[in-house]
């Protein structure tokens, strides 16, 4: 009886030890596993910027499930990454988020082809035969608009490469700081067109909170926002450290992979203004593209969507 | 008389629905909950009305691979338990790897299914065969085992033959059992169309609604996903009540279950 009781408690305890978080420390939920994607974010946290901000953060790896940005609508967590055009999205359903720092001025999205194919741009995939793998969003349909009726046969993409590697007519959809690099290793001929090229660039792996965060506390978002970019700065000039963490986090990734990845990503992160800053015109310029495929209205504007702090 | 018995017997999950849809609808709009958490029953009613000939073709797609799948299910999973039953000894070396069925998660067989069958209906169609074989041959097999073993002595002693007492005996007194898992196999045809779909589904006009679903996902418009699941749902329903009916038509004149 006394065991039971005792069992009781203790699950009750760990439960509600689950749903509490320490007053002082706050969250930041990534939208993948520990990649370098994120590598500015680990090296904030081993270079001790986030202490020195007097901010105690723990780093919370996600994967597929909610998105991130309801996370943070919801006070699930207090930070979170996403994409621009998943932050436009949000706001139209009506989640009262705000974006505060941007790691890749560069939309790092692409469709990685078969070098043999001879391909020279995405219209040549889109007008060939063959399968593409994609996820539907924003930009597949930008590319619809733009490109005409597909003659490629379009099918979901549910992760990996394996169809790929496997079938010389695949193509798909990939970050170029990942999929082909992974597909290089695995003997593959791999060439990348960028989604950026095709005019359509939303700032990718944005930190977000709620927009009551920014309105009450802002001292508390410039000093996250300072850290991310000191961390990200540091991160710039020796992934090494942060690579090391992040592989133990994410045994998956070889440590090979995580350098190439790291190097690839440095021009699409790395601009002539400071590191996650943004501007109004292009958030303003991807909400139009929003509007005109018909993903959102337009009573949602660019300009509220984000601070520099 | 039948149109009272009608009205009796579908009044009353009619009435839970409206009463259901409307409570959901007062406690959305009381608690405020945001659309991208659960949207108003009348929103997803609305997306209904509005794109009917896009779900319709969304709906015709996916019924057509549910079906393929739910047949090849039946009919594949009748000829392993017709098999396995024929002997104790393939049963015991056989019937474990019948689980395999039970267990293979899906998503882990999707490169191999795009790849063997390519993107679309076929891979599709295999996704519902492999969620929904399994409780046709448990069933199946269970009917079959289930013969009163007294009556196959009679047929022995008139020396029905093999195929015989197959054909007149054990599968006649194994269709309850059947139709059972049939039953079962209707609504898990569905689920493996949808998630075949998620994973294999070819995108374009008449896409799934599998396919619908993770595209509205991904745009936040939970109108549409919930518009889908329902449609979704509904073809589950339909399937099941059909077999119900071919269930009710093969058992009603003998069988203590299909009588009332």
């Amino acid at each position: 009886m006394c065991k039971t009781i005792a069992l009781i408690c203790l699950s009750v305890l760990l439960v509600a030890g689950c749903n509490r978080r320490n007053a002082q420390s706050l969250e930041l939920t990534l939208d993948w596993k520990p990649e370098p994607e994120f590598g500015g974010f680990y090296a904030a946290q081993l270079g001790g910027h986030f202490t020195k901000h007097g901010l105690n953060v723990v780093i919370k790896p996600a994967g597929e499930g909610a998105d991130t940005w309801q996370l943070v609508a919801t006070g699930k967590t207090d930070f979170a990454t996403t994409s621009a055009d998943q932050v436009l999205i949000a706001r139209r359903s009506g989640a009262d988020i705000m974006t505060v720092f941007a790691v890749y001025q560069t939309f790092p999205q692409g469709i990685m082809v078969h070098k043999a194919r001879g391909f020279s741009s995405i219209k040549d995939v889109f007008t060939h035969d063959g399968t593409l793998l994609a996820e539907d969003n924003s930009w597949l349909r930008l590319l619809h608009k733009k490109l005409g009726p597909a003659k490629v046969k379009i099918a979901t993409y549910s992760g990996g490469i394996a169809e790929f590697l496997a079938r010389p007519d695949y193509s798909q959809q990939c970050f170029v700081t990942s999929e082909p690099i992974l597909a290089r290793h695995r003997g593959s001929d791999p060439q990348t067109f960028l989604i950026a090229d095709e005019g359509f660039n939303p700032y990718t792996t944005v930190v977000i909170c709620k927009a009551d965060l920014w309105r009450t506390n802002p001292a508390r978002v410039r000093a996250m926002v300072a850290a991310c970019r000191e961390g990200w700065r540091a991160y710039l000039d020796d992934p090494n450290p942060a690579n090391a963490a992040m592989h133990g986090l994410n045994p998956d990734m070889d440590l090979q992979t995580f350098t190439e990845a790291a190097a690839a990503q440095k021009p699409l992160i790395q601009t002539d203004k400071p590191l996650g800053t943004m501007t109004a015109d292009r958030w303003n310029a991807l909400a139009d593209q929003l509007v005109d495929l018909g993903v959102i209205d337009n009573s949602i504007h660019g300009q509220d969507c984000f601070v520099n702090p | 008389m039948r149109g009272g018995k009608f009205i009796a017997n579908v009044l009353p999950p009619v009435l839970v629905l409206i009463v259901v849809t409307a409570a959901a609808e007062g406690i959305i709009r009381a608690l405020a909950v945001p659309m991208f958490l659960l949207p108003r029953p009348s929103t997803v009613l609305q997306y209904m009305a509005q794109h009917p000939a896009d779900l319709l073709a969304s709906l015709g797609t996916t019924a057509q691979a549910a079906l393929i799948g739910f047949f090849a299910s039946a009919v594949i999973g009748m000829i392993l338990a017709i098999s396995l039953s024929a002997s104790s000894v393939t049963r015991r070396a056989f019937y474990p790897y019948a689980v395999f069925f039970q267990t293979v998660p899906i998503v882990a067989i999707a490169p191999l299914l795009m790849i063997w069958c390519g993107p679309g209906l076929a891979a599709v169609a295999v996704s519902a065969l492999v969620v929904s074989i399994f409780p046709v041959i448990a069933n199946t097999l269970a009917g079959l085992l289930s013969t009163d073993p007294a009556l196959e002595d009679l047929f022995r002693l008139h020396g029905a033959g093999r195929w015989a007492r197959l054909w007149k005996l054990k599968l006649p007194s194994a269709t309850p059992h059947i139709v059972t898992g049939l039953r079962i196999a209707a609504g898990l045809a569905v689920i493996g169309t949808v998630v075949g779909e998620f994973l294999v589904g070819l995108m374009g006009s008449g896409e799934g609604l599998g396919v619908r679903i993770v595209s509205a996902k991904k745009l936040g418009r939970t109108d549409e996903l919930f518009a889908a699941v329902l449609i979704a749902s509904l073809l589950g329903l339909a399937m099941f009540a059909a077999v119900n009916l071919a269930g009710r038509l093969l058992l009603r004149h003998w069988h203590a279950s299909e009588q009332d």
